[in-house]
């Protein structure tokens, strides 16, 4: 039997007693500490695979019971990570950051309490996007959910780690409306009008009175959320939109600052992604159908693909949703900036109520297959990615991916990059494909994401989300006065959390005595 | 598979990335077939989204597999399901006990060793 990973200070003894207290607590069905479990909640996408290792993992499907668990956890000064549904693949998906953390699965807490009136749900970390789609289909409810290229995960998980979707509502964690947390010592506090009792507007108004603290509990380890709202888009009476091919490198620079002002000025409410031809090849071929040659593809490959696919080197969809007659203008508004700018190619969609609708993430729609990118190598694939938040500028969207496609070639590394917009900036995402059963391209894989960790600190562009490895390195760049942030961020953690029990090291915080801080 | 992605709407990472118009199919879920029961239910709660029409998985098993949608297959064991299902495989991540308990695991892997399903 392999070792069991074991908490700093742990013996086998001492974590079987803690098995056995959980099992106490929650049931001998809700705990899972075999060899098989292990595996189990292991980062299928780790580039490295002797870290992050849990112990074993709990599944509480209750408030009362994720209380009971971690009065557990501070009895053994157990370390406990908490995962919504664990899909985060690239993050770190069901794995801690710690070895011998165990994982919370809260996969089993899905309960939906929608108001179908105002469009806003409760929800518990279970729900995956698929659930909610179902609970909506079946009820034939006028609403479109915001959904992720891998929709396999929790609603509430990747509003809690920022991830975003398509759709005018794509930047899930600003359509959080109050949460319910269980803070680490045990006790149940409800934020936003949920800390008034009785109140009809916990989903509704997102601030109550006084300090607002629903960010307090997004990308951080200092509680546990069980239920939180959500503000879904009602469905509009039309969609209306274009793709949009744009044929060099260089077209970049005139996108973003068309694009930008558009989208500031919210004629675009949605936000528009800028990618390169690889995704299409990603998601539609391995690369062996390609080239054999190794290092970052070659230009006669990257016109292969263009050419089979009908791509620019640069691809951006826009879409305006709404009452139709406002997104015809709209639309005749976004057609002539375009067109002013020399695309390759440009192609209308439209869609009313009534028609056909297209199933992608445009309508709201969950989908997995974007994820077919991780086999683009073969073999067991993965991916992580680096992505920095840079200025809404195309200057500085062109020299950030003109720094960047030159460290891919250096790596030799196929390049998959996309600038993606929020309305005062762009998110510079990088994906970092490759496969774990080349043993030379892993080790490549660190000393690269460092690189472009180095180069965007030089500008001053810090990520907005990392994987597990790199989350103290990507805490680190946020240094203004001495790092001042941390130890705020060390401060709240050592109140909330004086045993150092919950997600130690979740976003670079680390509980006092534990990681950097011991 | 390919009409899947003649349009390419994908992901890297967590961020939006799409182009062009996706004909896709509907996602098949529960509410698509109302009236299943057992291992076909669970089979569309826990497995459908990537091993349905538009999945990644069966996106993936496609390259070198027919029918790569598994409700298709026959001779599918109920041990092999559930061993590639805790363990994971080629891509696909493992599927631990507190998201499909060891009962709804045992169902799903009865369903689809009962196949092929006809839709």
């Amino acid at each position: 039997m392999p070792d069991i990973p074991l908490p700093p200070g742990f013996t086998a003894l001492k974590l079987t007693q803690a098995r056995r207290a959980f099992e106490s607590a929650l049931g001998a069905g809700k705990v899972f500490f075999e060899d098989l479990d292990r595996v189990g909640y292991h980062d299928k996408f780790a580039v490295n695979d002797t870290a992050h290792l849990p112990a074993g993992a709990i599944g509480p499907t209750t408030v009362e019971e994720v209380q009971a668990a971690l009065k557990v956890a501070n009895q053994f000064r157990l370390p406990v990570w908490p995962i919504s549904r664990g899909k985060n693949l690239g993050y770190g998906a069901t794995a801690p950051l710690m070895s011998g953390s165990v994982v919370m699965d809260l996969s089993g807490m899905k309960k939906i309490v929608f108001d179908e009136e105002f469009g806003t749900v409760l929800l518990e970390p279970g729900v995956g996007f698929y659930d909610l789609y179902d609970y909506i289909q079946a009820r034939k409810l006028p609403y479109w959910l915001s959904t992720p290229g891998n929709s396999w995960g929790s609603v509430i998980g990747n509003a809690l780690d920022r991830g975003v979707g398509y759709t005018p509502y794509g930047e899930n964690t600003k359509n959080l409306c109050g949460l319910e947390v269980v803070l680490p010592t045990g006790e149940v506090v409800r934020t936003g009008m949920g800390a008034f009792k009785g109140a009809p507007t916990w989903g509704a108004y997102p601030f109550g009175f006084g300090p607002a603290w629903d960010q307090l509990f997004v990308q951080s380890n200092f509680g546990i959320v069980t239920k939180a709202n959500m503000w879904l888009m009602p469905e509009p009476e039309s969609l209306m939109g274009m793709d949009v091919e744009f044929d060099r490198p260089e077209d970049l620079k005139p996108l973003v600052d068309v694009i930008g002002p558009l989208r500031r000025e919210r004629v675009l409410q949605q936000s528009p992604s800028i990618g390169n031809w690889m995704r299409a090849a990603a998601v539609a071929t391995r690369r062996g159908e390609w080239t054999d040659k190794p290092g970052a593809l070659d230009g006669s490959v990257i016109d292969a693909i263009r050419k089979r696919f009908g791509l620019g080197w640069w691809g951006v969809s826009l879409r305006v949703y709404g009452r139709e007659a406002v997104n015809k203008a709209s639309y005749a508004i976004l057609e002539k900036a375009m067109k002013a700018i020399g695309p390759l190619s440009l192609k209308p969609t439209t869609w009313v109520k009534g028609q056909p609708m297209e199933f992608s993430g445009w309508t709201g729609t969950p989908i997995t297959f974007p994820m077919q990118s991780a086999n683009w190598y073969g073999g067991r694939g993965g991916h992580i990615g680096f992505s920095p938040i840079i200025p809404q500028s195309g200057t500085a969207a062109l020299a950030q991916f003109q720094r960047t496609y030159a460290r891919y070639k250096e790596y030799g590394m196929d390049y998959q990059g996309s600038f993606a917009f929020g309305e005062r900036h762009l998110v510079n995402v990088n994906a970092m494909i490759f496969n774990k059963d080349d043993p030379a391209m892993m080790a490549r894989i660190d000393p690269f994401f460092r690189q472009l960790v180095a180069d965007a600190k030089a500008q001053g562009y810090g990520e907005y989300r990392t994987h597990l490895d790199y989350m103290d390195l990507v805490a680190d760049s946020y240094d203004w006065n001495g790092g001042a942030l941390r130890r705020l961020n060390e401060r709240v953690k050592d109140a909330l959390d004086p045993n150092g029990i919950l997600a130690p090291g979740k976003s670079g915080i680390w509980p006092k005595g534990q990681g950097r801080r011991k | 598979m390919k009409r899947l992605v003649a349009g390419a709407v994908l992901l890297a990472g967590a961020a939006a990335i799409a182009q062009g118009p996706a004909p896709l199919p509907k996602p098949e879920t529960r509410a698509s077939r109302p009236t299943a029961t057992g291992g076909e239910a669970l089979y569309l709660e826990h497995c459908a989204m990537c091993h349905g029409p538009n999945g990644m998985g069966t996106g993936l098993l496609a390259r070198r597999v027919q029918p790569a949608l598994l409700e298709e297959r026959k001779g599918l064991g109920a041990a092999f399901v559930i061993a590639v299902a805790r363990n994971g495989i080629g891509n696909m991540p493992a599927i631990p006990r507190g998201e499909v308990s060891d009962a709804e695991m045992k169902a799903i892997a009865g369903y689809l060793a009962a196949g092929p399903h006809a839709k």
